[in-house]
């Protein structure tokens, strides 16, 4: 027996559901969707009884309750308005809609990109047009005198004091600590610091942690403006890409693995440099290059996810042993009532 | 929705305990950190009725009625136990403790008053022999207390959970004195961090706790291994912001003294009921505007209190005026029903 494959609903398939406008579930079919707003937004708390709209309850809370209905129960905040006519789809607002369908594109592609991460396959429909699937690496012939050419070098720089020059000079500048993102290929570890501008001899030419080159006809993966925010949506053009092919995934989605421009955009644009320019001049305005880069996208905060064990929380309250009534009456409004 | 108010004259600070009368639905105590005890008729005219308000010379932690809805007992931050008479306001010191007195919990089958203090230890009044007391020594100082009609649950720091036997207690009240009781259980919390809160069950089955971590656990009391199999712990009172998540102590638990259902207070300022049998939600309630401090069910259930101030979980230095308060809302039948079965 092989194992089953799994089938990962297409977009169209996810964008089909009916969803409420109230809670943002979705739901098999649109039945279930009027039964779910029925009892759990325009049922009547006072007796129980399950009407159709929110306009609806509110007749039937005045008329019989005699009492007004403020809001929609359950409703996620500025959705609680009873204005909006809602009955299943019918009367979503069209930005609602819209806004609606982004979440839904945006979270496909992002699940997407992070099974095809996660499983190095490539994404569904990649290589339909009869491309073939790109070398993961590009294959760099090196003969051993050019090895050795390359340590000669790197032995040589590293004696005139330019590799811990670069990296003394990058420490000050205010980016936050850079976290290594996970899929870092192992070549850019040592003895290169992470975010070093120097690329280790043969590594690949595209950015750290994306696993597969841009392909023919797509545009260079992070090629954006530098202080790209992590968050910001796609163009509505995005959700469909051009006939045939596959979508790429929206940039900047929330589990994109690493912060764009930051570290990939910065590196990768030094590995064009060729790696004989030891002038100290070029190196030296390339680090002031690196350091305005760096600067500039500073401001970018880090998308990464992290995984499911160490989850991204913060308390509200901490500590070990000091209740907070503990903490209020170590207050000075309370000093004049501590007792000692 | 109609059904829920705001009382119209609340406390001017923090917020520590909204208590109901045993018998009339409609009396209400307020403890606050502004040093007063409120009593309130929430229904005598719109917004409730403020009856008296009982002045203390130090910030008031905890209240409960005594055995009629005339008499409450309030744990003070100048470490004195008080008893209060509601109808005249003579107010007499019972004990002392060595630090400030955390909580008062009343037994009425007992007719034994309990109170803790962060001195880490219990005092016992019996209150047929006034002016009496025995001392029991915890493990840790106090944070929560709760009764069921046989047992106290003492909720302490260092995640230590000790249930005691009323009746041992009652007995070892008899002996006014410093007396060594052993918990009838010890336990260590079933969450990680600081415990913030305890309820017991009123059909004497078990309680609920709750931690500073959004968490709140339920547990059973026999000791056999089929009941302790059933316990439990679930997350709640959390808030995505930013891809992160934002994790609120569960400042209060209250058990519904009809259905058994019970409701949780937040530090987000959201209140949930929750049926702790079928483990389920059955409802969470429109976000309050600051942090829940305290949640009291009426006696007869049909009313909860909601005591809200802003900033109490993390020590702000400044209260905003206005924003501390103290709803009531009026149930209806099924409201807070667990699931059928």
């Amino acid at each position: 027996m092989t194992k089953k494959r799994k089938r990962y609903p297409d977009l169209d398939q996810k964008l089909e559901r009916p969803w409420c406008f109230y809670c943002e579930r979705d739901f098999d079919d649109l039945k279930i969707l009027i039964s779910h707003q029925k009892a759990k937004h325009f049922k009547c708390d006072r007796c129980g009884r399950r009407l159709n709209t929110a306009g609806g309850l509110s007749v039937h809370m005045n008329q019989v309750h005699k009492e007004t209905l403020t809001h929609v129960e359950n409703a996620i905040a500025n959705r609680q308005g009873l204005d909006i006519e809602i009955f299943g789809m019918e009367g979503v607002p069209a930005e609602v809609l819209d806004q609606h369908t982004q979440l839904v594109t945006q979270k496909h592609f992002a699940e997407e990109a992070e099974r095809a991460r996660n499983t190095g396959n490539p994404v569904r429909g990649m290589f339909s047009n009869g491309t073939a699937p790109v070398t993961k690496r590009t294959k760099v012939k090196e003969n051993m005198d050019d090895l050795e050419a390359k340590a000669a070098k790197y032995r040589h720089d590293k004696v005139n004091g330019l590799l811990p020059l670069a990296v003394a000079e990058v420490a000050p500048n205010p980016t936050p600590p850079v976290v290594q993102p996970y899929g870092v290929p192992p070549v850019a570890a040592p003895p290169f610091a992470a975010g070093s501008p120097f690329p280790p001899p043969g590594a690949p030419q595209f950015g750290q942690g994306q696993s597969f080159p841009p392909g023919p006809g797509f545009p260079p993966a992070y090629g954006g403006p530098l202080p790209m925010n992590g968050g910001v949506p796609p163009g509505p053009g995005s959700a469909t890409g051009p006939s045939g092919l596959p979508q790429r995934p929206p940039f900047g989605g929330p589990t994109n693995a690493f912060p764009p421009g930051q570290n990939g955009n910065a590196y990768s644009e030094f590995a064009l440099r060729p790696p004989g320019a030891n002038d100290p001049n070029a190196i030296s305005a390339s680090l002031d290059e690196l350091i305005s880069d760096a600067k500039s996208a500073a401001p970018a905060p880090p998308t990464e996810k992290k995984s499911k064990k160490d989850k991204n929380i913060k308390m509200v309250f901490f500590d070990e042993s000091i209740s907070p009534e503990e903490k209020m009456m170590a207050l000075p409004r309370y000093a004049s009532f501590v007792r000692t | 929705m109609s059904s829920q108010f705001e009382l119209a004259q609340n406390p001017t600070d923090v917020i520590s305990a909204v208590k109901f009368a045993t018998k009339s639905p409609t009396r209400l105590l307020v403890s606050s950190w502004d040093c007063n005890l409120y009593l309130y008729d929430t229904h005598a005219e719109p917004g409730g009725k403020l009856l008296q308000k009982f002045e203390h010379p130090a910030p008031v932690l905890d209240v409960c009625f005594g055995h009629d809805d005339n008499e409450a007992y309030t744990a003070c931050l100048d470490w004195e136990v008080r008893r209060i008479n509601l109808e005249t306001g003579a107010q007499t010191v019972l004990s002392t403790h060595e630090k400030a007195a955390r909580n008062v919990i009343y037994s009425p089958d007992h007719n034994l008053l309990i109170s803790s203090s962060w001195d880490a230890t219990l005092h016992l009044h019996d209150l047929s022999k006034p002016g009496e007391f025995s001392t029991v020594v915890l493990d840790s100082k106090a944070f929560s207390l709760s009764v069921s009609p046989t047992k106290l649950v003492v909720a302490m720091a260092s995640r230590s959970v000790c249930i005691y036997d009323l009746d041992t207690l009652a007995k070892a009240a008899a002996q006014s004195d410093t007396v060594a009781v052993e918990p009838w259980q010890r336990r260590e919390s079933s969450m990680k961090y600081m415990t913030r809160a305890v309820a017991c069950m009123p059909n004497d089955a078990g309680y609920a706790s709750s931690s500073i971590e959004g968490r709140v656990a339920v547990e059973w009391f026999d000791p056999s291994e089929v009941s302790q199999s059933r316990k439990y712990a679930f997350k709640c009172h959390r808030q995505t912001v930013d891809d992160k998540d934002m994790v609120y102590p569960v400042n209060a638990l209250a058990f519904h003294p009809v259905h058994g259902t019970f409701a949780s207070g937040g530090g987000d300022g959201v209140v949930a009921l929750w049926d702790g049998v079928a483990k389920r939600r059955i409802r969470q309630y429109q976000r309050f505007p600051a942090s829940v401090a305290t949640i009291a069910f009426s006696g007869d259930g049909k009313y909860v209190a909601v005591g809200v101030s802003p900033g109490f979980e993390d020590g702000m230095d400044d209260v905003p005026d206005g924003a501390i308060k103290v709803f009531i809302r009026e149930l209806s039948d099924s409201e807070a029903q667990g699931k059928k079965k």
